[in-house]
C-alpha cells in the first residue's frame, strides 16, 4: 500500500516523497494514542482518519510540490526529494519527542482459520484482503471516476490536460491526498502486525521506493506484485541467513535492480 | 571565479590551517578538526554536485570505507603508515566499485541509489561483527599525536580544494558541465560521458576516503552509524549548497555555517538535532525553488 501511494505521487506529479513512510508512522502513533481512549478496530480508525490524512496530503502538496512546479522534471524531482527528506527528519524527531523511543505496537488479536488443515492467521489474511481491496478501489477510482481520469491525464501530458480544463494544482493535490491516505492505512495495519519504531519512516519509504522502481513508476499493480515478492524474499532471507543480514540482502537486491533497470536512462 | 571570492577562499583556508596548528586539544581542537573534515567532505561533494548536478545522499559511504579499511588493518597489527597507505588503496578500489555502479544513474535515481548504498554498508558492517566489531564499532590505539592528525587533515583539505579548482578548469570539468547540460548532446560531440562521470565521482570519493581514515586516526573509534552516517552525507550536501556562490568559496563558507549550526544544535537542542537539520534542508530546497523562479524571470526579461 505504501509503494502504491508513492507510485501514484510519482506517476502524476513526478515527486519522490521521502516523508511517505513517516506519514505511516504518524498514523500508527495516532492509532496507538486513540486506543487509549476507545478500542477502535483498525478499519474503523482508517475510516475515521481518512479526512485527516487527506488534509495532511494537501499540506504536503504546499511544501513539497507547489514550490517546485515551475522547475524542470529532473530539478523538481531532486528539490522535492531534498524537501521531503527534510520533512522526514523533522517528523522523526517529533515522533520520538511525542511518544518516546519505544516501538509503536497496536497488536490486534484475531482467530486463526483452518482451511483444509492449513492454519491461516486471521489478521494477516484480513490485512492481505484489505490491501488488495484498497489497491483495487484505488485502481477503480483512477480508471472509472472523473477525478481519477484527470489524474491520469495529468500524468500523461500536463499541458494537454490543462488545455482540456483540468486544473493541475487541484488534481495533483488530490493525488497526493490519496497517496497520503494510503500511507495512513498502511501505517495503521502495519502497527497492528509488527512493532514500528518512531524512526523507521525513512526505512519504510526506502523499501517502498525500491518496490516502486521495481514494479514500475506510476503504475499501481506493478508495485503491489513487487511488494509481495519483496515480502517473500525478506522472509526467506531471514530463514536462510541470519535475521540481521536480511536488510543487507534486501537492500542489495533493490539497489542492484535499480542500477540494472535505470542505468543509462536519461530520465 | 571573481577576485574577491578567490581572496576570501584563501583567507578561510589559511585561517583553518593556522587553527589546526593552534588548537589541537580539548573542545576547540575537536571543533577545528571537525571543521576541516566537514570541509573536505563538502568540497569533495561539490565536485560532482556542481559540475554534474548529481545530488548524492550517500557521500559518507566513502568516508566509512576509508575509516573501516584503515581500522581493520590497524587492528590486524599493521603499523600506522603502511596501514594508511594500504587502506587508501583498498578503499579506493571499493569506491571505484561503488562509482562504477552509480555512474549510470541520473537525477533522482542516483540520489535514491546512493542512499540505498549507505544503508547497505551500514547494515553490512553491523553484520560482519568478527571483522568490524558490529554495531559497537572498531577501536584502535592512538598512534599519532593530535597535532599531526590536524596537520594531515588540513593538508588534505588544501589538496581537495586544489583538486576542485583544477578539475573545474580542466578538460574533464568542461566535459562534465557539458554532460550535465545534455548527455545526448555531449555524446554527439564525442564526449565519453560515462568516463567523465566516473572521473568526477572518483575525484570526490578519494578525499572522502582519506577523511575517514584521518577521522579514525584522531578519534580512535568508528561505528557503522558514525562511519556511514546519513547526517554526515547531509552535512556535506548542505554545506556545498547552502551558500549560492560558485567555485570553492560556496562550500567553504557553507561548512563554516553548517558546522557552527551543528554545534549549536547538538549542545542547545538535544534530541532535536535531526529536526533542525531537516528544517535547514527544507529551507534549502524551498530556496532552490524560489531562486529558480527568480532566475527564470531574469532570463525571460533578458529575452524580451
Amino acid at each position: 500500500m505504501l509503494a502504491v501511494g508513492l507510485s501514484l505521487a510519482f506517476g502524476i506529479m513526478g515527486v519522490l516523497n521521502l516523508a511517505h513512510g513517516s506519514l505511516a508512522v504518524l498514523a500508527a502513533i495516532l492509532y496507538k494514542k486513540a486506543l487509549f481512549l476507545y478500542p477502535f478496530s483498525p478499519w474503523t480508525f482508517c475510516a475515521l482518519t481518512t479526512p485527516i490524512f487527506l488534509g495532511f496530503g494537501f499540506l504536503l502538496h504546499l511544501i513539497i510540490v507547489a514550490p517546485f512546479r515551475n522547475l524542470s522534471l529532473s530539478s523538481s524531482l531532486v528539490a522535492s526529494l531534498i524537501a521531503s527528506l527534510g520533512l522526514a527528519l523533522i517528523l522523526e524527531d517529533l515522533f520520538v519527542w511525542w511518544q518516546g523511543w519505544e516501538p509503536i505496537s497496536t497488536h490486534v488479536t484475531f482467530t486463526t482459520f483452518n482451511v483444509w488443515g492449513i492454519k491461516i492467521p486471521g489478521l494477516r489474511a484480513i490485512l492481505l484482503g484489505m490491501a488488495a481491496l484498497t489497491i483495487g478501489l484505488s485502481t477503480l477510482f483512477l480508471k472509472k471516476t472523473d477525478p481519477g481520469r484527470s489524474m491520469r491525464a495529468l500524468a500523461q501530458d500536463k499541458e494537454a490536460a490543462s488545455l482540456y480544463g483540468i486544473d493541475p494544482d487541484f488534481t495533483s493535490m488530490g493525488a497526493l491526498g490519496l497517496a497520503t491516505i494510503l500511507a495512513g492505512i498502511a501505517g495503521i495495519f502495519y502497527s497492528s502486525l509488527y512493532p514500528l519504531g518512531p524512526r523507521e519512516g525513512l526505512d519504510l519509504t526506502l523499501k517502498a521506493l525500491f518496490i516502486v522502481v521495481a514494479g514500475g513508476m506510476g503504475n499501481l499493480r506493478g508495485p503491489a506484485v513487487a511488494g509481495l515478492i519483496l515480502g517473500f524474499i525478506e522472509s526467506f532471507a531471514a530463514i536462510l541467513f541470519t535475521y540481521t543480514s536480511t536488510d543487507t540482502i534486501v537492500y542489495s537486491l533493490l539497489v542492484g535492480y535499480l542500477v540494472l533497470k535505470r542505468s543509462g536512462s536519461r530520465q | 571565479m571573481k577576485h574577491w571570492q578567490m581572496s576570501l577562499s584563501i583567507i578561510i583556508l589559511t585561517a583553518l590551517m593556522l587553527s589546526s596548528v593552534i588548537f589541537t586539544k580539548g573542545y576547540h581542537g575537536i571543533f577545528v578538526f571537525s571543521l576541516i573534515i566537514n570541509g573536505t567532505m563538502a568540497v569533495s561533494y561539490d565536485i560532482p554536485g556542481r559540475s554534474l548536478g548529481l545530488i548524492s545522499l550517500g557521500h559518507a559511504v566513502f568516508f566509512g570505507l576509508g575509516a573501516y579499511c584503515f581500522g581493520i588493518l590497524v587492528s590486524k597489527g599493521l603499523s600506522f603508515f603502511p596501514a594508511l597507505f594500504l587502506s587508501l588503496v583498498l578503499s579506493v578500489v571499493g569506491a571505484l566499485i561503488v562509482t562504477l555502479l552509480m555512474a549510470g544513474l541520473n537525477h533522482g535515481y542516483y540520489s535514491i541509489a546512493t542512499l540505498g548504498m549507505l544503508i547497505i554498508f551500514q547494515r553490512l558492517f553491523e553484520t560482519l561483527e568478527s571483522i568490524t566489531g558490529g554495531s559497537a564499532g572498531l577501536y584502535i590505539p592512538n598512534s599519532m599525536s593530535k597535532l599531526h592528525c590536524n596537520l594531515l587533515a588540513a593538508f588534505l583539505l588544501a589538496t581537495t580544494v586544489a583538486c576542485h579548482a583544477l578539475f573545474s578548469q580542466s578538460r574533464w570539468g568542461i566535459y562534465s558541465k557539458e554532460t550535465e547540460a545534455s548527455e545526448e548532446a555531449a555524446e554527439a560531440i564525442g564526449i565519453p560521458t560515462r568516463t567523465v562521470k566516473i572521473m568526477c565521482l572518483m575525484t570526490a570519493a578519494i578525499p572522502a576516503c582519506m577523511a575517514g581514515m584521518l577521522h579514525l586516526a584522531r578519534n580512535s573509534h568508528v561505528s557503522p552509524d558514525s562511519g556511514f552516517s546519513l547526517t554526515l552525507s547531509i552535512t556535506a550536501l548542505l554545506a556545498s549548497r547552502i551558500v549560492p556562490v560558485k567555485g570553492i568559496l560556496g562550500p567553504l563558507l557553507g561548512v563554516l555555517l553548517i558546522t557552527a549550526a551543528e554545534e549549536i544544535i547538538w549542545t542547545k537542542f538535544e534530541g532535536f538535532n535531526h529536526a533542525w537539520f531537516g528544517l535547514i534542508l527544507l529551507f534549502a530546497a524551498l530556496y532552490q525553488g524560489i531562486d529558480f523562479k527568480r532566475r527564470e524571470k531574469i532570463s525571460a526579461a533578458a529575452e524580451n
